[in-house]
């Protein structure tokens, strides 16, 4: 009897030991990165308030404290009116997208466009809503339909005056065919704009370019060259100086860059990198012009994290969080 | 004659060997979906991988990375390959270059006539692709990979998703809802990948690499975004080990076939690191390496030969 449960005992302990190497083994796996829902962390806090989006849904983040202002429905590109008592916001869905006017607790106050249709091609998306900074007009990037060729479809930046109704919105850009269109506006006191815009050269090499517009319609000049494939352009607050991604040509590289801005001469100087060897994205300056906000991943392939780079000459970069899945399109 | 009897063995060695066939038994389940994925997928011969540490290549190879929509509105093994990528990787001096062929390119398939290079696949199966690409761009080529839709799908979810930099706004109104194997594989669906850096899924990742009606560099451009995916795929794969593979076997299983062993994915896996995107020349067949035009009634792209073949001699030698 005493010999048949040491047998017994023997045998368990051996199927538990193959458990045990079975989970080992599992152990050794690589680490698959943890993500929080940001209102689940805290982070440093940083001068202002950031507006930002996870898994369709809007975060404010401010004094070091994410919070959630909308439920995760397909919200994404938030951005505050100048007296910052309202937002608007892009509501995306499978074949089209809207903007709605939140306020600043993300309460729906007003759909502002109605993309929807039945049959998919005749949806309409819209996207990068941006205030002037008079608040009086909204710029935002919309697609228009070509009659003769549906498979034509480049965003183009329009201009809805606030009051007036949606349909008599401006078209502002006339984006070069088949390339993805302009994106991206960044509007100025006095009217102008700046957006990004894509080039496909003779060479059959596609570019993007910051590029500065004084007027609805008209032709607009580059800010950066070609080669250097420019995107995502951020203003500071001075007007002086602006932030902006760049590939430098590369396939998996984008740097953030500052170049210096004379909006009366529609110039920019040469851009200087601030941050190299990542996949950046959405760069926002401070408040107080002093640093950057950006969106990049803490490891080749990770999810994006949210970050700060000095804009003085040392350009100290500081990782806010490390453990969220931020979308990196999307950050004011 | 006296029969002796056997001796005994010690208890100790008894119960040493039942914990060791234990771990065994252990090991083996947590490793059986690479096992399976080796016995039902077309592994090549000696496929079933050991455990033990595998010594990375030291000689350059070439693989043939071929893509196909391989839907419900196809017949199984009957399929084009929308996507070919000739890859070399040279593990001693840490170079490697991604040339992509366009899928619409003019040539001679042996033993078939003339015609797209992306039909060879559905003629006469992997062995076809390779002859074509082999006779026509005078390359030798070691082992090839195919993967269908679903396939890629998995394994960039299973990666976690995929960081990509989305080049310009990727425009489709007319992408196939074809993932689904219950839905009708001729609906479609709008698809707007915006530009900048992107953490991707793979369906994400598979629009961005699939959609081409919107952009005027058409294919050519889609071969691009193709070979971002591939650099995106490899900084990922840098940190799997082989712990990894029971759960990436599943995701492969039945959607991938290729010549390379279990073993020799572990030792490619292990030279990973090793190579950085800037040490990876790409090369996508814009004009003047070719023109596009019509022949035997098809929209087609000429290969201008003078002007490929020395840029294929020199990348794969």
């Amino acid at each position: 009897m005493k010999r048949s449960a040491i047998v017994a005992g023997l045998v368990l302990a051996m199927v538990l030991f193959g458990f045990g190497v079975y989970h080992a083994a599992a152990f050794l796996k690589a680490d698959r990165p943890m993500v929080h829902r940001p209102s689940e962390i805290s982070a440093p806090a940083v001068p202002g308030t950031l507006y930002l989006v996870q898994a369709g849904a809007i975060y404010r983040f401010q004094h070091g404290q994410f919070t959630q202002i909308t439920p995760e429905s397909g919200w994404t590109q938030p951005s505050l009116s100048p007296d910052g008592h309202q937002m608007v916001a892009v509501q995306r869905h499978t074949n089209y997208s809207d903007l709605y006017l939140l306020n600043p607790s993300g309460k729906t106050i007003q759909q502002l466009t109605s993309n929807s249709s039945e049959r998919p091609e005749n949806n309409h998306w819209a996207f990068y809503p941006r205030f002037s900074p008079d608040g009086s007009v909204l710029f935002y990037d919309y697609d228009p339909k070509d009659p003769y060729n549906n498979f034509h479809i480049d965003l183009a930046i329009f201009a809805s005056t606030a009051g007036s109704s949606w349909h008599s919105s401006k078209q502002w850009t006339n984006p070069n065919d088949y390339s993805g269109g302009d994106v991206t506006p960044v509007p100025l006191r006095g009217g102008a704009l700046i957006y990004t815009k894509f080039v496909i050269d003779d060479q059959y090499k596609l570019h993007s370019q910051i590029w500065m517009q004084s007027r609805a319609g008209s032709q607009g000049v580059a800010l950066t060259p070609p080669e250097l494939d420019c995107l995502q352009p951020a203003l500071s607050p001075d007007l002086k100086q602006i932030a902006m991604v760049c590939t430098r040509g590369q396939a998996q590289t984008a740097e953030l860059d500052v170049a210096g801005f004379d909006a009366a001469t529609s110039t920019a100087g040469p851009p200087t990198p601030l941050v190299q060897g990542e996949l950046v994205a959405s760069p926002a300056f401070s408040p107080d012009g002093k640093s950057i906000a950006y969106l990049g991943p803490v490891t080749p392939g990770g999810a994006y994290q949210l970050w700060t780079v000095t804009t003085s000459t040392d350009h100290q970069v500081r990782d806010l969080t490390r453990d969220l899945g931020l979308d990196s399109g999307d950050e004011e | 004659m006296e029969l002796r009897r056997p001796v005994p063995l010690p208890r100790a060695s008894i119960i040493l060997a039942g914990f060791l066939i234990a771990g065994l038994i252990g090991l083996f389940t947590y490793f059986l979906p690479v096992f399976q994925t080796a016995t039902t997928s077309t592994f090549g011969a000696g496929s079933v991988p050991n455990l033990n540490p595998v010594l990375a290549p030291k000689q350059p190879f070439t693989v043939l990375l071929l893509g196909s929509d391989d839907d419900s509105k196809f017949v199984p093994d009957r399929l084009n390959t929308q996507s070919m990528i000739l890859v070399r990787v040279d593990p001693v001096s840490k170079q490697a270059t991604m040339l992509s062929i366009p899928r619409d390119l003019w040539v001679p398939i042996p033993g078939q006539g003339v015609g797209k290079i992306s039909t060879a696949y559905q003629l006469g199966g992997h062995q076809a692709a390779i002859d074509a690409v082999e006779s026509n761009f005078k390359v030798h080529i070691d082992d090839y990979v195919w993967i269908g839709l679903n396939g890629l799908v998995k394994i960039v979810d299973q990666l976690g998703g995929v960081n990509i930099f989305v080049s310009n706004p990727v425009m489709d109104d007319f992408y196939p809802m074809d993932l689904s194997a219950t839905g009708n594989p001729y609906d479609y669906y709008r698809v707007a990948a915006l530009p900048g850096s992107s953490h991707l899924d793979g369906v994400h990742a598979l629009q961005y690499v699939r959609s081409r009606h919107g952009d005027l560099r058409g294919d050519f451009a889609r071969s691009e975004r193709q070979q971002q995916l591939l650099l995106a795929i490899k900084a990922e794969a840098k940190r799997l080990n082989v712990a990894d593979l029971p759960a990436l076997a599943n995701a492969m299983n039945g959607e991938i076939k290729t010549s390379i062993g279990l073993d020799k994915l572990r030792s490619l896996l292990a030279i990973a690191n090793e190579f950085d995107a800037s040490n990876i020349r790409r090369v996508v067949l814009l004009p003047p390496y070719t023109s596009e035009g019509f022949a035997d009634g098809q929209s087609v792209v000429f290969p201008n030969w003078e002007a490929i073949r020395p840029v294929v001699q020199s990348s794969f030698p």
